[in-house]
């Protein structure tokens, strides 16, 4: 009876490990593009929507006729490192005008149930040209319907927009294109996280006024108040950046995450999440050896920025000051010596200083490394990665 | 019912600029001629027209011109009074001349009745016409069976039964209508406070109808083992129709709603009836509403400035500083961003005080090919992880033959029904032993009023629900381990999968 009873509670405790991974990796989660991670979530649903109530402050809304799962993600403190991404092989980030083109076609989805692709940019063609700030959009151009399209694109991925009949895709060549799509109205309000819209906002500071939390009291906050920022606030960081440094949160924080609770807290809720926690000096990082919860990997073989990194770090890790771009190039070039096959997209003349480029940009979303200035500084959590002979290493197969 | 053309005229005074007058004109006839009061002069239109609200001041002319407009369209008889002496030929027309409701008008004021009375109707289906219909159908039955009953009663009990599936006939339009018009609506306060009645309604009356059905069907084919054509006949009969009345056509008119009564309930075709179409039509009514009502509710809860926001947020990306900026807009307005985190773990990360700094601590294990070819192997790795791995992997698959001897077990023990305990014989140790735990878990909670207790496993896959039938019979389950001797329960356990329950088994 008791090998049954184990059983169970194993069996709950490794779906609420992968569900909170699983949400941490993708705030939104749909039956149609993950039918097994929404099955679990949804089946796990009350677990997991108060365990990320507790331990983060975060909202989890699981639908399960309509087939999806949002984690309403809320920061506060905002990093640049995660953008919206075009559905292409580059994967690029949005610039300006899909970001405000995004925001444009939402609202003017919310007006009804189906429209069409052309409807739709008539739509927004009308709205942008009413408003003062917002720049005109002109469905003649070809530029401006790549941009539309990939816009189309990231509200299909997220599930709001579903072409009933046609392809998004066909739009880029002719504006005449045929789709008609059916809309998520809800789905698509959800996706909005911040707990203030920012239409209500007075003028100001938008992240801060956007972010503000009322449940947190402000100024006047009472203890309880003050301890469940605190809880929430280390957590949030904790459970979505790579590395929380105590030398980035503020003294009250530093003080609750070092304090025995808040070990234990970090310590149990990460347990619970199926993450190692390690805990250093200067610092603490959550381990999760599925990579499930995480959008990228490091070290990793997934492309030549993410090499170069590696490599780079062994020379940023012996220079306390940091080093400049140009000092790494060195380091970029003998990557691309070392591999001449699989590197061809850095082989033009500024081949190593863009290499140079992508894998401090690949070590900076890892807080791994910081920018200070022209110079790159290695961060404490870089020498996980970094070989110093001599020194001790957990497999002792820290190859020289 | 075929379509009768309508005299063109008979609506005439419905329509156009003077529709109010006239209809006030008809209806202070239409109340005269309720009270017995054959005719009306212009004075008594006059007056009555006032008393009925319409306060608009009509000249003597005026009013006699409509009266006379009224009698052209045939809906008013003009009736000559000779009683008096008459001195002027002012008089004489004022006095003279009564006018009287004819057939045409009566039906015109009653049709425009009609009328505002089916705009102004909220649509509902009224249970209490489903036992109307159940109740006549039983008391034509019996009236048939008994040979001496009276042809009028029988007549009447046709006519009420045809006036009740008339309004079922309607108040399924008129809810229909109603719904769509619900559903079209974009004021939510309306829909909010509507809803939960027309839910409860809806699902009252299929509940309803679910229960009153087999009755209605039972009591028509005991109907129709008497002779529909009979009972036709016979009422024809009590209904006693005036010399003038065209009885073939009196006939075929029961039959046409004898045959729609049959639509309803029991189709001679073996076609669905509608009373099932209703049925289904409704459930997918209720679904739509509740799923109306959640989108309603949501978009209230804090966005119906959805489209604000997304228009304020456009602005902001717009005018926003740097790149880096942008994503930092999206990351905090969306939240939509994955998390990121390390892969690389220490093998015993117990072993590092949390006061050591990193560059002090122990290296996590890198891929060796990663830093000489830039590539991760993608093959097992040194004798001493590769133990760990086996013994993971032996683990896992305990783990996983466990839960496999688990399912086994539910399925073994799924009754997909209500058996006794002395059923189970035969069941192998492992299986007991669920068996007894479920029992325990549903001995330890507490039995409803109908002596019932349930429970279910940890995990809410399995459901079990315990009755003691009380008739003091024993269960004795022999099994390799010993024997289990206890009262004889009535047991009914079931496989629960996505809240729904599976016949397992």
């Amino acid at each position: 009876m008791s090998n049954l009873a184990n059983q169970l509670v194993i069996a709950e405790r490794a779906d609420l490990a992968r569900g909170i991974r699983l949400l941490l990796g993708s705030p939104l989660i749909r039956a149609a593009t993950d039918p097994d991670g929404f099955d679990l979530v949804r089946r796990r649903a009350d677990t997991l929507a108060s365990w990320f109530d507790h331990h983060c402050g975060w909202a989890l809304v699981v639908e399960p006729r309509q087939g999806y799962a949002r984690l309403a993600k809320v920061r506060s403190d905002p990093d640049a490192s995660r953008p919206a991404r075009r559905d292409r092989g580059s994967r690029a980030p949005f610039d300006r005008r899909r970001y405000a083109l995004f925001c444009v076609a939402a609202a003017e989805l919310l007006g009804g149930p189906a429209t069409t692709v052309g409807l739709l940019a008539d739509r927004v063609a009308q709205a942008t040209a009413a408003d003062p700030v917002l720049p005109g959009f002109d469905p003649a151009l070809r530029a401006e319907r790549m941009a539309f399209v990939d816009v189309l694109r990231a509200l299909e991925g997220f599930g709001a927009l579903e072409p009933v009949d046609g392809s998004t895709e066909d739009y880029t060549d002719s504006a005449g294109a045929k789709v008609l799509y059916r809309v998520d109205a809800t789905l698509l309000v959800r996706l909005l996280a911040a707990p203030n819209g920012p239409s209500r906002l007075p003028d100001g500071d938008r992240l801060a006024g956007m972010l503000a939390e009322p449940r947190y009291g402000g100024a006047g906050a009472t203890d309880v108040q003050r301890a469940l920022r605190l809880r929430h606030s280390v957590l949030r960081k904790l459970f979505d950046d790579p590395v929380v440094y105590w030398a980035d949160l503020t003294a009250e924080q530093r003080e609750w995450a070092t304090s025995r609770t808040g070990r234990e807290n970090m310590r149990k809720a990460a347990e619970q999440g199926g993450f190692a926690v390690e805990e250093r000096a200067e610092g603490v990082l959550l381990v999760d050896p599925e990579s499930l919860a995480t959008d990228g990997r490091f070290p990793d073989d997934g492309d030549n920025a993410k090499v170069a990194a590696l490599h780079l770090l062994d020379s940023l890790g012996a220079s306390r000051a940091g080093l400049t771009a140009d000092q790494l190039r060195e380091d970029a070039e003998s990557v691309l010596d070392r591999s001449p096959g699989s590197a061809r997209t850095y082989r033009y003349s500024d081949g190593p200083a863009r290499l140079v480029a992508d894998a401090v940009a690949v070590l900076v979303d890892f807080g791994l490394a910081r920018r200070d200035g022209e110079r790159i500084v290695a961060l404490p959590a870089a020498a996980r990665y970094t070989i110093v002979s001599g020194s001790p290493d957990s497999a002792g197969g820290n190859p020289s | 019912m075929a379509t009768q053309r309508v005299p063109p005229d008979v609506f005439r005074f419905a329509v156009g600029a003077q529709a109010e007058s006239y209809s006030a004109i008809l209806r202070a006839f239409a109340d005269a001629a309720q009270r017995w009061e054959g005719s009306l002069g212009i004075d008594d239109v006059r007056d009555r027209v006032r008393a009925s609200g319409w306060l608009d001041a009509l000249g003597d002319g005026d009013l006699a011109e409509r009266l006379k407009k009224l009698a052209e369209w045939g809906l008013l008889d003009v009736v000559q009074h000779h009683a008096e002496d008459y001195r002027t030929a002012a008089e004489y027309e004022r006095r003279n001349l009564h006018y009287a409701l004819t057939k045409a008008g009566a039906a015109a004021w009653s049709g425009l009745r009609h009328a505002m009375a089916s705009f102004d109707e909220t649509g509902a289906l009224p249970t209490a016409v489903l036992d109307a219909i159940a109740d006549r159908l039983a008391e034509i039955a019996a009236l048939l069976a008994e040979p001496g009953s009276a042809d009028r009663r029988l007549c009447a009990a046709v006519h009420e039964l045809e006036g009740h599936l008339e309004s079922l006939r309607t108040g399924t339009a008129h809810f229909h209508a109603e719904l769509r018009r619900l559903q079209r609506s974009d004021d939510p306060g309306e829909f909010d406070e509507v809803k939960a009645a027309t839910v409860a309604h809806l699902q009252e009356f299929t509940t309803d109808l679910d229960q009153r059905r087999p009755a209605i069907s039972a009591a028509l084919a005991e109907v129709e083992a008497h002779g529909v054509a009979d009972l036709h006949r016979r009422a024809l009969r009590g209904a006693d129709l005036p010399p003038t009345a065209d009885e073939r056509d009196w006939l075929e008119r029961r039959a046409a709603s004898w045959g729609t009564l049959r639509d309803w309930f029991r189709p001679a075709d073996g076609s669905p009836p509608r009373a099932e179409l209703l049925r289904a039509a409704a459930r997918g009514i209720v679904g739509e509403l509740l799923r109306e009502l959640e989108r309603i509710t949501e978009a209230r809860s804090g966005s119906s400035s959805a489209a604000a926001d997304f228009r304020e947020l456009a602005r902001w990306f717009t005018t926003a500083d740097r790149d880096e900026d942008l994503h930092r807009l999206w990351s905090a307005a969306f939240g939509l961003g994955p998390a990121r985190h390390a892969h690389l773990a220490h093998e015993d990360p117990e072993l590092v005080a949390p006061a050591t700094p990193w560059t002090r601590a122990p290296r996590v294990r890198v891929s060796a090919l990663l830093r000489s070819g830039g590539r991760v192997e993608r093959f097992g790795s040194t004798g001493k992880v590769r133990d760990v791995a086996q013994l993971a992997a032996l683990r896992a698959a305990r783990a996983r033959q466990e839960r496999a001897e688990l399912d086994a077990a539910w399925q073994r023990l799924a009754t997909g029904g209500e058996v006794r305990l002395s059923s189970f014989t035969g069941l192998e140790p492992g299986v007991l032993d669920r068996l007894l735990d479920l029992l325990g878990r549903a001995l330890a909670s507490r039995a409803d009023d109908a002596g019932v207790r349930r429970a279910r496993t940890g995990d809410g896959r399995v459901e079990i629900e315990l009755s003691d039938p009380a008739d003091g019979r024993t269960a004795e389950l022999r099994t390799e381990r010993g024997t289990l001797c206890g009262p004889d329960f009535a047991v009914h356990v079931r496989l629960v999968a996505d809240g729904a329950v599976e016949a397992g088994g």
